[in-house]
Formats: C-alpha cells, sequence, structure tokens
C-alpha cells in the first residue's frame, strides 16, 4: 500500500470517529447534523481511497455512488433542517432532551 | 517527496477541521468549520485523482450545504423566544467521556480493518473502463452514472424530490409567520455584482453540462453551480417567496425524472433494457433536465418556499 492511500484511509477513519463523537454529545439538533455529515465525507474518502484513488485515476462505480451519495447528502440534510425548524417552531428549542423516551 | 507532504496537509487540515466543527464554540463557528471543512475535502479529491468529486463536494458539499445550514441557523435564531422554551435536563458528563473513548476505539479499529482491504479498482469498475467507447462519452463517471448504473441517478432524482415534498409538508405545519422575512439592506453595489454573477454561473453550469461527457462535470455539478446563482438572486431579494408554485415551477421539478423515465421506457417497449440510452443525444437531453430540475430542487429548498417569484 502506497503512503498517500494510507494518510487518507486513516484520515477517513478519524473524521468518522470524530463524527461519531460528535453525534452521540451534541445537544443542539443543528450539530448532531454536522456530525452526520462529517461521518458520510468520510465514508465517501474511504470509497475513494479503496477504489484506487491513490495510485491513479479511481474505479469510475464507486466515483459515481459517492457523487450520487453527496445528492443525497444535501437531500436528507436539507429535510432535517426542514423538520428542525418545525421542532423550533412547536417547542421553542432547536435541542432534543436526552430524557424524552428514556 | 512534496506530494507526501501536500497529502499530508490536507489530512491534518481535515481532521482538524473536523475536531472544530465538532467542538466549536457556537453552532455558527460549527458551520463556518464544516464549511472550510468541505472545501479541503474538495483538494482531497483532487489528489485523489477524482476531478469529478472535487467539483461537487466544493459546489454541493461546502457550497450548497453551507448555505442550507447557515440560512436554517438564522431562521432558528429569529425564531427563538417566540415560543416558551421547553426545559432541557442537562447531559451526565460522563457520557461525554464514554463517547470518546467509544470514538477512539472505533477509529483505531477502522483504520486497522481499512488498511487490511486491497486498495485497488474492483472488476466491475475495470468492466466500466472497457465498455465505455459503447457509451459514447468519454468521462466514466458520467458513463457510469447514465448507463451503467442509471438506476441509481434515477432513485437520486426521486429522493432529491421526495426531500422537496418532505420538507414542504414540514414547513406548511409552520404556524403563519414564523418564517423571518429578508432583512437586507439594499447595497449599491449589490445590484452591479448580481448582474455579473448570475449570468456566469449559468455559464459555468452550461459548461459543466457539456464538458460532463468528456472532462470533470456534468448535471449534478452543473446543477449546484446554477442553484448557486439562484440562492444569491434569493439573498438579494430580487427572488421572493411566493406562496405556492406556478405551473412552470412544478415541472421543473419533475423534469429531470420524467424525462429520464420516458426514455428508459421507450427503450423498454423497444425491446431494450429499461433505462437504456438510445445515444449520446438522449444522454446529453437527460442530462440537461436533470440540470434544471437538480437546480431549482436546491434554490426551493433553500428559499424553504413553495415557489418564487419577482420581487417587485
Amino acid at each position: 500500500m502506497n503512503t498517500t492511500a494510507l494518510i487518507y484511509l486513516l484520515t477517513a477513519a478519524a473524521v468518522f470517529g470524530i463524527g461519531v463523537h460528535g453525534l452521540l454529545q451534541a445537544r443542539q439538533v443543528l450539530r448532531q447534523l454536522l456530525a452526520i455529515n462529517l461521518m458520510g465525507g468520510a465514508i465517501f474518502l474511504l470509497l475513494i481511497t479503496l477504489g484506487g484513488g491513490a495510485v491513479g485515476p479511481p474505479d469510475p462505480v464507486p466515483q459515481a455512488m459517492v457523487l450520487t451519495g453527496i445528492v443525497i447528502a444535501v437531500s436528507a440534510t436539507a429535510f432535517a433542517l426542514a423538520l428542525l425548524l418545525r421542532l423550533q417552531d412547536a417547542t421553542g428549542t432547536s435541542e432534543l432532551d436526552p430524557n424524552d423516551g428514556a | 517527496m512534496i506530494e507526501i507532504a501536500i497529502d499530508l496537509i490536507i489530512a491534518m487540515g481535515v481532521v482538524g477541521l473536523a475536531l472544530q466543527t465538532i467542538l466549536g464554540a457556537s453552532v455558527f463557528r460549527a458551520i463556518l468549520m464544516f464549511i472550510v471543512f468541505g472545501l479541503l475535502m474538495a483538494m482531497a479529491w483532487a489528489r485523489l485523482h477524482a476531478p469529478d468529486l472535487a467539483l461537487a463536494e466544493a459546489a454541493i458539499g461546502a457550497g450548497i450545504t453551507g448555505a442550507l445550514l447557515l440560512v436554517t441557523w438564522r431562521r432558528l435564531q429569529a425564531m427563538d423566544g417566540r415560543t416558551p422554551r421547553v426545559g432541557i435536563a442537562a447531559r451526565a458528563p460522563w457520557l461525554s467521556i464514554a463517547s470518546g473513548i467509544f470514538a477512539a476505539a472505533l477509529i483505531v479499529a477502522l483504520g486497522w480493518v481499512s488498511l487490511s482491504l486491497p486498495a485497488e479498482p474492483a472488476a466491475a469498475g475495470e468492466l466500466a473502463w472497457q465498455r465505455l467507447p459503447e457509451v459514447g462519452v468519454s468521462n466514466p463517471v458520467t458513463g457510469v452514472l447514465l448507463a451503467f448504473r442509471a438506476y441509481d441517478t434515477l432513485m437520486e432524482m426521486g429522493v432529491l424530490l421526495a426531500a422537496w415534498l418532505g420538507a414542504r409538508a414540514v414547513a406548511s405545519e409552520l404556524r403563519p409567520g414564523a418564517l423571518p422575512g429578508p432583512a437586507h439592506a439594499e447595497v449599491p453595489l449589490v445590484g452591479a455584482l448580481l448582474s455579473l454573477v448570475v449570468p456566469i454561473s449559468l455559464l459555468v453550469a452550461v459548461y459543466l453540462l457539456q464538458a460532463g461527457g468528456s472532462a470533470p462535470g456534468g448535471a449534478f455539478q452543473g446543477g449546484a453551480v446554477l442553484a448557486a446563482g439562484g440562492v444569491l438572486l434569493c439573498l438579494s431579494g430580487r427572488l421572493e417567496a411566493a406562496e405556492r408554485s406556478s405551473i412552470t415551477e412544478r415541472i421543473g421539478l419533475v423534469l429531470g425524472l420524467a424525462v429520464f423515465s420516458c426514455i428508459g421506457l421507450v427503450m423498454l417497449f423497444m425491446g431494450e433494457p429499461m433505462l437504456a440510452m438510445p445515444g449520446v443525444w438522449a444522454i446529453y437531453l437527460v442530462e440537461t433536465a436533470l440540470l434544471l430540475s437538480i437546480a431549482l430542487t436546491l434554490v426551493l429548498l433553500f428559499a424553504a418556499a413553495p415557489g418564487l417569484r419577482r420581487a417587485p
């Protein structure tokens, strides 16, 4: 394995872990959304590096999948943000209650 | 050697910005860090020989997502205090430590596993390269998106439309007047800037669409750039929210899905596999329809409105 692949694989692992931590410890929903987007970005990085991006043009199939994934991520984020506005409108806060439903 | 140094700088920047996104003192700061994270990811894509992804990440991942996050943050702040706040108990501090340890273990495990996997193109990718000349485009990503895995692209348009419909349904439940109106002071130079930037965004979008066949680019990147022009028009108050979508907007929203499905179904009746493309012209026709739908959907999602009209 060449050094470039090594660097980006470890970056992907680190960003995914940071995203998981952010998702678990964030109180504001907007921060949780940011964390989910970070996790998505890390998975995209993993797919492309494992598709051979570090040594030459990567496998076009994962490239197309990641391109699709980027658009799906913005769609899902936009929908989640609409839900967040509704949450704020209904409860007066954009945070989730950790004890709710526990 | 210099390349390894660049990779290291990008990697450290990406990890550092991800940390800042999580730990940012204010949500506003976290969003800004996330946008810069997206831009640095675009550089990582360029280093990984994936310029199509670099364009998409910069335009969609950093640009449109960032604009959506920032505008929602502003709307949330404007709505704050209108409804009595629900009391929320503080979260136990040990939870944060536990999740930190869990995340660290996850990083080690993920790193370990991913390093043991082969980092080379798989059989499907090799096949895509071999059969690419039959499609008639020379950009392998466009070929995969519209010829080899057309279902994915069709369903992706479905998801985009569903997200807009979902956002509409949720927004229609908001109390009247919940969303703050535009609050922009008219700055003399804005008009001149817009008259430059908006036509350029259209030009770049058309270029990206046309280039998508043989060079980095395509409907998604082009659509996002065109949407950026629309977002600017909304931000500067040139376009304002309408109560209903016009018939043109409704057609525009489903155009990509409709043209794509129609061509796919016609080919099915002609005895070809469903979604087979009858020629390069069909690929460009579908891409044009996709571009218009993507741009319109993203602008309407940004405006959080059923439709747009020219401001008086």
